[in-house]
């Protein structure tokens, strides 16, 4: 599975970036690691990476780098100034990239925010959110974990309804998911609005060509199913 | 003599009706759990406060005879009885003569009965000259009126201020002692000075006993002057104590103050885990650091559902600030553990230190404790999870791996992202939710068909059954008890289904 979006520029190779490389890796990303540490770089280099060493205050060598030309830019130095400073350069350089930081406090979440990061992940908001769920719903927690995390079994996947799929056109209802062993979770329908929605927000739901739907399953079934929706006519 | 004695133990050892009858006499006189032991409480509060009431009364009015009646007998009875229970449930002499006896024939030995009786009338003995029994025993006797004072003194047993008051003060006991002796040395000297000094010529000193009292009262400072020295000597005499008085006070002053101050946080610290106590299940947070900042702000815990503890004094200073409800004590010692109430509430315990090696003492010293206190704890270095996995956490957490799979969730899957993101912070209207089928559950039996999740506005994902979680089952499959059933959807759904499943079969 080549997922559109597949060029990725990493900055930091320290505590998350080598992890997070490393997945990305492995799910067929195009990856490039930037860093402006010695060790840290020499590490990039040693688990196969094509990897840079620059120093992050020059605007010059950002702009060498084309982050433009990637698909994703991820700010995950071990120091919170670092990022947050990254953020701002290269939001400034390229205003319209699609940067996602780690932080590690609200006021830091804040700043990467303001700085213009897209999508910002703080570690301890994440965590304290994790324990809510153990106390609340332990189950329920460890599972959707699970399904996360697995690359067999069940797990989630998000798919397009690509163009001539006989699931265009039709209504949520009409379709019966189950027999091919896969669970509708949600949808994002461009009609209404951009958001994601889950099936049970009791809308009723008009499948449209371009629409996303994420379904829940075995992985195996996934992939047959997400093949099976490239045809026009529903075959069982 | 042994024969009876012997003979006795034993019938009362063996009378089930004794036994359930004294284990509840000392629950209610002792045990601040039981429920009877607040109305036994009341009913003696109520009957010191109108015994009280009629002494007071009894001064310029004169008294009905009923209420005489009440004061002398009823009063005084039921005191007798609340002082008698007191003193048999101290001890078990009728358990040490079987012991004594038992061990006796173990080792072929003679037995005699007078000796554990000794050890247990002795020990009653014990009981009986300790303050609160010396009131309880003044206390009942109405006849010379002055002693029914004694009964206001009994409050004391239900004043626990008065006696975090007393434990204070015992604490400088050292202090206070060398104060009191210096005290009577000033008074005794300076007593006998001014009874040989003036005796004969002042008409106010006429014993020894007027020459001391006049001493106490000028070296406090209170000065009634009934009695004043009249001679050059005396009025020496009295210059001098009246200095050594001044700094007698402030010295005895900052002593009380000084350990107030020092003791004044333990006694916080010892109401705050009282109450804690009184609620049935509560959270120990170990550690104020980052993730516990955003999970309190994320979870608005009543107070008395959780408690911080962390041993930097800064860190303490700061959650104060912020109306925390935080002690400083270090989590890993088991004497701090096991002030909390482990039998009867349900407690969660969350390590959220930065350390591992601490984390995993602390987890290791709350299984030790009990292994019905869960723990959750939190990871930093992945290597340690087998570590934690001995030490018997019940749920690991790992920050660094939790924003990895974010990160790498955003990156992969953008739409899933926020789902999940929505599914796992729990702020959108919809979140996955657990429905526990009980044991006597209408749900059991019940097959996913008729369940009708649909009719809900709930996506049904599956069934977690003896660790196993089956996935979207086909919709014949029939309910068990223990089941676990996983459902997306919004929170009044849930409610919703919940309702209208609950109840036996």
């Amino acid at each position: 599975m080549i997922p559109s979006k597949n060029k990725i520029l990493i900055f930091g190779y320290g505590n998350h970036g080598r992890h997070i490389a490393k997945g990305l890796q492995e799910d067929g990303y195009v990856l490039r690691v930037v860093e402006q540490d010695e060790n840290y770089y020499q590490q990039a280099l040693k688990d196969n990476f094509e990897s840079d060493l620059i120093d992050m205050k020059e605007d010059e060598e950002l702009n060498r780098l084309n982050p433009h030309h990637y698909d994703q830019v991820v700010c995950v130095m071990d120091d919170e100034h670092h990022n947050v400073f990254l953020t701002l350069s290269l939001n400034a350089l390229f205003p319209n990239l699609n940067i996602v930081a780690i932080s590690d406090s609200i006021y830091v979440t804040h700043k990467l925010r303001l700085a213009g990061a897209k999508k910002v992940i703080d570690m301890y908001e994440v965590s304290a959110n994790r324990i809510h769920n153990i106390l609340h719903r332990p189950i329920a927690t460890k599972l959707i974990k699970e399904f996360v995390v697995n690359k067999h079994g069940i797990t989630f996947m998000e798919m397009e309804i690509p163009k001539g799929s006989f699931l265009h056109g039709r209504m949520i209802d009409e379709i019966n998911f189950s027999k091919y062993d896969v669970l509708l979770v949600g949808v994002v329908d461009f009609e209404r609005h951009k958001g994601f929605e889950f099936v049970t927000s009791g809308h009723e739901h008009h499948l449209d060509e371009g629409d996303i739907i994420v379904c829940m399953g075995d992985v195996e079934k996934l992939h047959q199913f997400k093949e099976h929706i490239e045809e026009e006519e529903e075959s069982l | 003599m042994n024969d009876i004695l012997l003979r006795t133990a034993r019938k009362l050892h063996n009378s089930k009706k004794y036994r359930t009858f004294k284990t509840f006499t000392r629950d209610c006189l002792t045990d601040d759990k039981n429920p009877y032991k607040k109305y036994l409480d009341i009913g003696i509060i109520f009957l010191i406060f109108t015994s009280i009431f009629i002494l007071v009364h009894e001064v310029k009015h004169p008294v009905p005879v009923w209420m005489d009646f009440y004061d002398f007998y009823i009063v005084a009875v039921i005191f007798a009885l609340e002082y008698l229970a007191r003193l048999w449930i101290h001890n078990d002499i009728s358990e040490m003569i079987l012991n004594a006896y038992q061990d006796a024939k173990f080792i072929d030995k003679s037995f005699s009965a007078i000796d554990p009786l000794k050890k247990g009338l002795i020990e009653k003995a014990y009981f009986m000259v300790t303050p609160s029994a010396i009131i309880d025993l003044l206390a009942i006797f109405p006849t010379y009126r002055p002693l029914r004072l004694f009964r206001v003194l009994k409050l004391l047993r239900y004043a626990k201020s008065i006696n975090q008051f007393v434990e204070v003060l015992s604490s400088k006991r050292f202090e206070l002692l060398t104060l009191l002796l210096l005290l009577l040395f000033i008074v005794f000297t300076s007593g006998i000075a001014i009874y040989v000094l003036e005796e004969k010529i002042n008409p106010h000193i006429n014993s020894l006993f007027d020459a001391f009292y006049w001493a106490l009262v000028t070296i406090s400072t209170v000065g009634f002057g009934d009695i004043s020295p009249m001679t050059i000597e005396g009025r020496s005499v009295s210059m001098v104590i009246i200095i050594s008085g001044i700094a007698m006070i402030s010295f005895a002053t900052s002593v009380i103050v000084s350990a107030f101050s020092e003791k004044l946080h333990e006694v916080k610290e010892h109401r705050t885990i009282e109450k804690i106590n009184k609620s049935d299940s509560f959270l120990i947070i170990c550690g104020y650091g980052q993730m516990t900042k955003m999970f309190l702000r994320r979870e608005n815990l009543s107070p008395e559902h959780y408690i911080i503890l962390d041993k930097d004094k800064g860190r303490v200073e700061s959650a104060c600030k912020e109306g925390y409800n935080i002690i400083l004590e270090d989590a890993s010692r088991t004497e701090v553990l096991k002030r909390f109430d482990t039998t009867h509430a349900q407690v969660t315990l969350l390590c959220l230190i930065a350390n591992d090696i601490e984390n995993i003492y602390i987890t290791l010293t709350a299984k030790a404790i009990s292994r019905k206190i869960q723990v959750i704890t939190r990871v930093n270095d992945t290597r340690m999870i087998k570590k934690f996995e001995h030490a018997g956490a019940d749920h690991m957490l790992l920050p660094h791996e939790v924003v990895n799979n974010m990160i790498h969730i955003a990156i992969t899957q953008p739409t899933m992202y926020k789902a999940l993101h929505a599914v796992l912070t729990g702020k959108d209207v919809a979140q996955v939710y657990e429905i526990h089928v009980g044991i006597h559950e209408k749900l059991i039996g019940e097959s996913i068909e008729s369940l009708d999740f649909k009719e809900y506005k709930l996506l049904f994902l599956g069934i977690q059954r003896q660790g196993e979680f089956l996935f979207n089952p086909s919709k014949e499959m029939k309910l068990e008890a223990h089941d676990v059933l996983l459902v997306i959807g919004r929170k009044i759904s849930i409610e919703h289904f919940r309702m209208l499943h609950k109840g036996d079969a």
